[in-house]
């Protein structure tokens, strides 16, 4: 068991990013690392719910340490390590080190591959949180053994798949996507005492559905199947849309 | 035989906002064919020249279809198929 003194990495102090990080402060985790390039926006407000007018145009993660430095917790407060650049491949590898729990809070298939690669190559487990108009999904891969992201997406998608550069974003299906995250972060450093991997969360805003079903190992996947074959991060495979700047 | 097909919201354009459509078919193949006839573009959405795109996901119950015989899996009446397509917002 981790517990409550493990380091949970959050990819993305944004939409999904603000909701995981209170969740788990007030679950009483207390090490956090959290890693974005991007800087406060007006637009960003009606979601990202750790900011405030004041800090429009400050870096995301150092106003997102600050919010969460300053929250109740049950174990006396958090501390945050800001890591002021996004996930890339020259770095993806030593940013993974330092966690014991990475949650993916990435707005792009680019990093969400990255990182899900990044994680099981150096063995650390993983949540997968995204959220696109009123559908959110999430899924928790473990540090070894299947299945892993890539068992169910496979690869970064063509422009048909939906990620930030095409779609908007409903604040509080943000808000879900990164409560279940932050419960299976909760479940992975054993504060939960029940199974975190193995399922693929979906909520449908429309509907109001809560959905769990069972997902397993690709026999073909690269990442975990038994013919790895990805087993370092190789820039080339991680083209793809660059959010930062819309 | 009539299977009901839950929509996924980024598809929901194609069927005019309807989250569950049903359509008829013995597989999941000439399900897809018998929601491209009513939903024209749904085809061009789930498939590629390969079979199902990579980014989504097709579940007959809890099952996805990869773990059973694809777009040859057979339906029965009652089952409900599910879309679930890979998405990556949140940060931004």
């Amino acid at each position: 068991m981790i517990g409550l003194d493990g380091t949970v990495l959050i990819v993305g102090a944004g939409g999904i990013g603000a909701p995981v990080g209170l969740a788990l402060v007030a679950a009483g985790v207390r090490n956090f690392l959290v890693a974005d390039d991007d800087r406060v926006e007006a637009t960003n407000l009606h979601r990202q719910v750790l900011f405030a007018e004041a800090e429009l145009g400050e870096p995301k993660a150092e106003a997102f340490a600050r919010a969460i430095e300053r929250l109740p917790s049950p174990t006396g407060g958090a501390r945050v390590e800001v890591y002021g650049a996004r996930a890339l491949p020259e770095n993806v590898l030593d940013l993974v080190d330092r966690a014991d729990v990475v949650v993916d809070a990435t707005d792009n298939f680019a990093s969400r591959f990255l990182l899900a690669d990044a994680a099981r190559i150096r063995g650390v487990p993983i949540v997968h949180a995204a959220a696109v108009r009123l559908l959110a999904t999430v899924m928790a891969s473990a540090p070894e053994g299947a299945p892993c992201y890539r068992c169910v997406f496979e690869d970064i998608p063509d422009g048909l798949a939906q990620d930030c550069a095409t779609s908007g974003i409903l604040g509080p299906v943000c808000g879900v996507s990164g409560a279940i995250a932050a419960e299976l972060a909760l479940r992975i450093l054993g504060v939960v005492r029940r199974p975190a991997f193995g399922a693929l969360w979906t909520f449908d805003g429309a509907t109001d559905r809560l959905r769990t079903v069972p997902v397993r190992r690709r026999d073909a996947c690269p990442l975990c199947g038994p013919k790895r074959s990805l087993v370092t991060i190789d820039e080339a495979r991680y083209e793809g849309p660059d959010c930062s700047s819309r | 035989m009539e299977t009901i097909v839950r929509i996924p919201t980024p598809l929901r354009t194609l069927t005019k906002g309807n989250d569950e459509v049903a359509a008829a078919g013995a597989t999941v193949a000439e399900l897809i064919e018998d929601l491209e006839r009513n939903y024209p573009g749904m085809r061009d959405r789930l498939l590629d020249e390969k079979g199902v795109r990579r980014f989504i996901n097709v579940f007959v119950g809890d099952e996805d279809i990869r773990f059973l015989d694809g777009l040859a899996t057979g339906l029965k009446d009652g089952d409900r198929v599910t879309i679930v397509p890979a998405i990556a917002g949140g940060r931004a």
